[in-house]
C-alpha cells in the first residue's frame, strides 16, 4: 500500500471499550488508499501501524466467512467486500452493526443471532432414524429440486440482514430475516421432513408474520440472497397448509447403490469396432 | 397455526372492508353516478333515507357485518403494532385480552343502535 498510494482518506471509526468508556465515541485515522483498497485493508492498516487496540472481526478476506460485517457510511457491508473507492468520499464513517449488542469497538455479540438461527432447526430432519444414524447412501435430489432453495444455502451468517431489518430494530424478539430464510431453505428441501416442527416455531407473534416486507434484508445482503422472497414463500407455505391447499411434498428416497444403476446414455453405434 | 389463521383473517377482512365500504360509499355519496346507470337514490344522507334503510334487515346486516370486519381488521393490526413496540411475552397476553374486550364492547355498542331501530 506504499508505492501506488494515490491519496489519504480519513476513517472515522466508532470506538467503545466497556471497561473504560461509558458511551461509544469516534476516533479519526488517516489511511493511505490506492485503487482497489478495501475497507478491511484500511482497518488492518490502522491496527498494524496506528493503533493496535482497534478491535474488529476478520478471517477469510473474500466474503465467505461473514465475520467483518459493519456499518460503513451508515449502510451495512462486509468490510472485505467493499472498496473504499466505491464511496467517492474522503471520509468514511465505520460503526458496528446495529440491532446487535456491542462487545468492543466494531465487534458485536453474535451469540443471540446464532441462537435464533439454531432455534429454527437448521438441519435435515428425517423420520427414518435408522437411515439417519447409520446412513447407507445419500438422499436423491434433482437439479430442479435443488434450484428451489439453492440461493438460500449461500447465507454466510454475517448478520447484515438483521442489522438492515427495520422490524428487528423495533422488535427484539423477532426471529429476523436470516433465521426465517433458513427455515424456508430447509422446508423447501425435499430431503427434509421437518416442516411441521419448523412451522410451529415460526408461526408465532414474533415470527414470520411480523415481517413487514420492507425488503431491506435483500437489499443489504452481500451475497445477493433474497431473504424477503424466502419469507414470502414461507408465508405462502404456512397459508396453504392452514387452508388445506398445500401439495404434499414427496420426501426424496435414499439413492440406489451405484452397482444397480444403468447407463442412461447408450454407447454410440458409430464407434469403430475391432474387426 | 394460530397466527397464520389470524393473518389470513386479516387479509379476508381487508377484502370484505373494500366490498362493504364500497357499497356504503356508492350508495351514500355517488348517487349521481348511480342515477346515470338508472338506479334512483333520492337524498341518501337525509334522515328519512337513513331511517328507511334502518328498517330493512339487509342494510342492518350489512352495517353490522361492516362493523365486525372493521373492528377485527383494526384491532388485530393495533395488536400487532403494540406487540412489536413492546416485545415481551409477559405483556402479550394482557394486550390480547384488552384488545378482545375492547372489540366486544365496541361491537355491542355499535350494533345496538341499528338493531334497536330494526326491532322498533
Amino acid at each position: 500500500m506504499t508505492e501506488d498510494s494515490i491519496k489519504q482518506i480519513t476513517l472515522k471509526v466508532q470506538r467503545y471499550n466497556p471497561e473504560q468508556d461509558s458511551t461509544p465515541h469516534f476516533q479519526e485515522f488517516l489511511v493511505p488508499v490506492s485503487r482497489g483498497t478495501t475497507v478491511l485493508e484500511g482497518l488492518l492498516y490502522i491496527k498494524e501501524n496506528l493503533d493496535s487496540t482497534l478491535t474488529f472481526r476478520t478471517s477469510c478476506r473474500m466474503a465467505i466467512c461473514g465475520s467483518c460485517g459493519m456499518l460503513i457510511n451508515n449502510y451495512p457491508h462486509l468490510a472485505c467486500h467493499t472498496q473504499i473507492e466505491e464511496f467517492h468520499s474522503d471520509t468514511l464513517t465505520i460503526k458496528p452493526l446495529p440491532n446487535l449488542p456491542i462487545l468492543k469497538d466494531l465487534v458485536t455479540d453474535l451469540i443471540p443471532f446464532f441462537n435464533t438461527h439454531k432455534s429454527i432447526k437448521p438441519y435435515t430432519i428425517r423420520h427414518e432414524t435408522e437411515e439417519m444414524e447409520n446412513p447407507t447412501a445419500e438422499f436423491t435430489q434433482t437439479p430442479q429440486e435443488l434450484e428451489t432453495f439453492l440461493q438460500f444455502t449461500y447465507c454466510v451468517k454475517c448478520g447484515i440482514c438483521i442489522s438492515a431489518c427495520p422490524t428487528s430494530a423495533s422488535d427484539k424478539l423477532f426471529l429476523g430475516p436470516q433465521a426465517l430464510a433458513q427455515c424456508y431453505r430447509y422446508c423447501a428441501d425435499n430431503r427434509d421432513e421437518g416442516w411441521q416442527e419448523r412451522f410451529l416455531l415460526v408461526d408465532t407473534d414474533h415470527g414470520v408474520w411480523h415481517c413487514h416486507l420492507a425488503g431491506a434484508c435483500s437489499e443489504a445482503c452481500p451475497k445477493g440472497l433474497d431473504p424477503a422472497l424466502a419469507i414470502q414463500l414461507l408465508k405462502r407455505r404456512l397459508t396453504s397448509q392452514a387452508i388445506g391447499l398445500r401439495k404434499k411434498q414427496q420426501s426424496s428416497p435414499v439413492a440406489s447403490p451405484i452397482t444397480e444403476t444403468k447407463a442412461k446414455v447408450p454407447f454410440p453405434e458409430f464407434t469403430a469396432k475391432e474387426s | 397455526m394460530r397466527n397464520t389463521y389470524l393473518r389470513l383473517m386479516q387479509l379476508v377482512t381487508g377484502i370484505l372492508i373494500a366490498v362493504l365500504l364500497g357499497i356504503h360509499t356508492v350508495i351514500m355519496h355517488l348517487d349521481a353516478i348511480l342515477g346515470f346507470f338508472g338506479v334512483a337514490v333520492t337524498e341518501p344522507t337525509s334522515w328519512e333515507s337513513m331511517i328507511g334503510r334502518a328498517s330493512q334487515a339487509i342494510w342492518v346486516g350489512l352495517y353490522i357485518a361492516l362493523l365486525a370486519v372493521v373492528l377485527y381488521h383494526a384491532l388485530n393490526g393495533l395488536r400487532g403494532i403494540i406487540l412489536e413496540l413492546t416485545p415481551s411475552t409477559r405483556t402479550e397476553r394482557i394486550v390480547t385480552w384488552v384488545i378482545i374486550a375492547f372489540g366486544i364492547i365496541a361491537f355491542i355498542g355499535g350494533s345496538y343502535v341499528p338493531l334497536a331501530l330494526l326491532i322498533s
